[in-house]
């Protein structure tokens, strides 16, 4: 945590600098969020998060006792999922210090808005929520940990790039643009740390985290009819 | 101790209900400075028995290509202490936690306390008390800290669960390691752990999958000693492959081997059946070899075979006939002779003999290791 804070805290003091050298016509939320090195640090979370939910208890057999006890297994999954959520949202809380920081310090207001902010926290919360899903699901496939954070890491990661696909080669506002920028995380930063809050990736991403949840439930109960 | 000899049947179930709710009332009504052991048990399990805790109907479980358990039934009344016993791969486990609901069956039904392992399967845990084979626990986590997570889990209140966890802890003598993390506990104390834990939520029943295993002799001495003090107030299915242990702490003993049920009775009873030739060990000071041919010509006895002989004394291992005892005759034909004694011993049937003879007579096919939930 402390080392993602102060990646995020060095990413974010040269993000100033950089800005200070050269002018930019977008603010300094934009930026912070249109880096690829913020999306790098990002994604580590995920794995490191999420890999040991059931993966360790597999290994160990803790989930022979956990599946015995009287809760139900989507109890556990959700109580698992959201306790990691919470871990997450915990460890992302200070950066979001940086941008009130950095007011109180220089006294700029016009850095960035409040609708830019809160936008940009909406969407980190949303692709948290989408990604730790993902890892919850990794997690159950496997009782290996480093396998669990490798999915969770390769599929983010493919998820996130998925984003920049509308980019190459064709047309825009063509079906396949459109059809991509849907999928789009980066798209998605864009317009939230805009200040601009759409319904479409909030559905989107909570209920593909619904569907991710939905798969994680079915493997864990498969474990008693698996032959 | 009373005994009670009822016929087959109605009276019989009749009888041990009243005895039941008399233990019971006793229970209630006397605080715990008397101790009352209570026990009641039966031979022969007569059929449409009523107080059954575990109600096993042709439960089945196959792999691909490999029928774990194959269409197995037996029940367990309430109180009874019963040893689940077989060689390793014999389905025990695979069995223990279909009972469990941690594994669906392919076939049949059980019902545990009266609910249904799959219509009731929320209901079925909460009265139940489990400790899965090789002991799970959180290495990171203290003891006490696990137990209060574990009777929370159970579906205890915070000060219930206090409670509960103090009065489990006392009973598997943990308070000495109370703070320390279970990672490092001994293995005993690891055991006591789990035992404790599956203690937590007061079940009417408790499984305990090898609880034993790997413990010293010391620890297994204490581990027997605990089991039989539950065995007061809970109904205990064991697995094991251990068998002196059963021997020591069931009434009743079942015998599983590749799936299916080869036996389901007492120890004793066990042995009994199993008429094994007797066999009377010697050890005397004299004419040896006259005293071979006077043996060998006693009643019963079938053959007399010399063993070894140290200094003046000779060893012989003398073989009967089942269930005759030919050490009064061997003790009078050695004073006739005025021959010395040094040993006369006879060599009883074990639990082992009965369980080799049941479960190792024909050859086992595949390996058919145990399949672990994952």
């Amino acid at each position: 945590m402390a080392l993602f804070t102060f990646l995020n805290g060095w990413l974010f003091a040269s993000m100033v600098n950089a800005m200070q050298m050269r002018v930019s016509s977008r603010s300094l939320i934009y930026n912070f969020f249109d880096s690829g090195w913020f999306w790098m640090g990002f994604f580590i979370l995920f794995p490191l998060i999420t890999m040991r939910l059931f993966a360790e208890e597999k290994k160990m057999g803790t989930i022979e006792g956990l599946l015995t006890a009287p809760v139900r297994t989507t109890e556990v999954l959700f109580g698992k999922y959201f306790a990691a959520l919470l871990g997450f949202l915990v460890i992302v809380t200070p950066m979001y210090l940086f941008f009130f920081l950095f007011q109180a310090i220089t006294g700029e207001k016009a850095a960035f808005q409040g609708g830019a902010l809160w936008g940009a926290g909406l969407g980190i919360v949303l692709v948290g929520i989408f990604n730790v899903a993902l890892g919850t699901l990794a997690s159950a496939l496997t009782a290996n940990q480093l396998i669990a954070a490798m999915l969770t890491y390769v599929f983010a990661m493919l998820h996130y790039f998925l984003g920049f696909l509308h980019n190459f080669g064709v047309v825009p506002g063509s079906a396949w643009t459109g059809g991509m920028t849907y999928f789009s995380t980066t798209e998605h930063m864009h317009a939230l740390s805009g200040g601009l809050i759409d319904s479409g990736p909030i559905i989107y991403y909570v209920s593909f985290s619904a569907l991710l949840l939905a798969i994680a439930y079915h493997v864990l109960e498969s474990r008693k009819w698996r032959v | 101790m009373l005994i009670l000899t009822a016929p087959n049947g109605v009276e019989f179930n009749e009888m041990r209900a009243w005895l039941w709710m008399l233990r019971n009332w006793l229970r209630l009504h006397l605080d715990s400075s008397h101790s009352i052991r209570f026990y009641v048990t039966s031979l022969e399990q007569p059929k449409g028995f009523s107080c059954l805790m575990i109600e096993v109907k042709e439960l089945t479980k196959r792999y691909a290509g490999r029928t774990a358990v194959d269409a197995i039934s037996f029940e367990v009344g309430k109180g009874e202490v019963v040893g689940f016993l077989g060689p390793n791969g014999a389905g025990k486990s695979t069995t223990i936690r279909m009972l469990t609901c941690f594994l669906s069956a392919s076939d049949g039904t059980a019902k545990i306390g009266g609910y249904d392992i799959y219509e009731d399967s929320i209901k079925v845990r909460r009265h139940l008390g489990y400790m899965p084979e090789n002991v799970p626990l959180y290495p990171d986590m203290r003891v006490s800290e696990y137990l209060t997570f574990r009777a929370k889990v159970k579906g205890m209140r915070h000060r219930e669960a206090k409670r509960a966890v103090s009065e489990s802890m006392d009973i598997c003598s943990l308070d000495e390691v109370d703070r320390k993390m279970i990672g490092t506990l001994s293995k005993g104390y690891k055991q006591r752990v789990g035992l404790a834990d599956a203690l937590v939520n007061k079940p009417d029943l408790l499984i305990l999958d090898e609880p034993t295993n790997g413990l010293d002799p010391n620890q297994i001495r204490q581990a027997r000693e605990l089991i039989k003090r539950l065995g007061e107030r809970h109904t205990i299915l064991i697995s094991t492959h251990i068998l002196s242990e059963v021997e020591m702490t069931c009434g009743r003993v079942i015998i599983i081997d590749r799936g299916k049920i080869k036996a389901s009775d007492t120890p004793q009873n066990l042995i009994h059946r199993l008429r094994k030739p007797g066999e009377v060990l010697l050890e005397m000071k004299g004419d040896a070899s006259e005293a071979e041919k006077r043996l060998a010509v006693l009643d019963g006895v079938n053959e007399v075979k010399y063993l070894d002989k140290r200094s003046d004394w000779t060893s012989f291992s003398i073989a009967t006939d089942p269930n005759i005892d030919v050490r009064e005759d061997v003790a009078a034909l050695m004073q006739s002779e005025n021959w010395k004694i040094r040993e006369l011993a006879s060599r009883t049937a074990s639990l082992e003999d009965a369980f080799i003879d049941l479960v190792e007579d024909k050859p086992r096919i595949g390996k058919g290791e145990e399949r672990n939930g994952e």
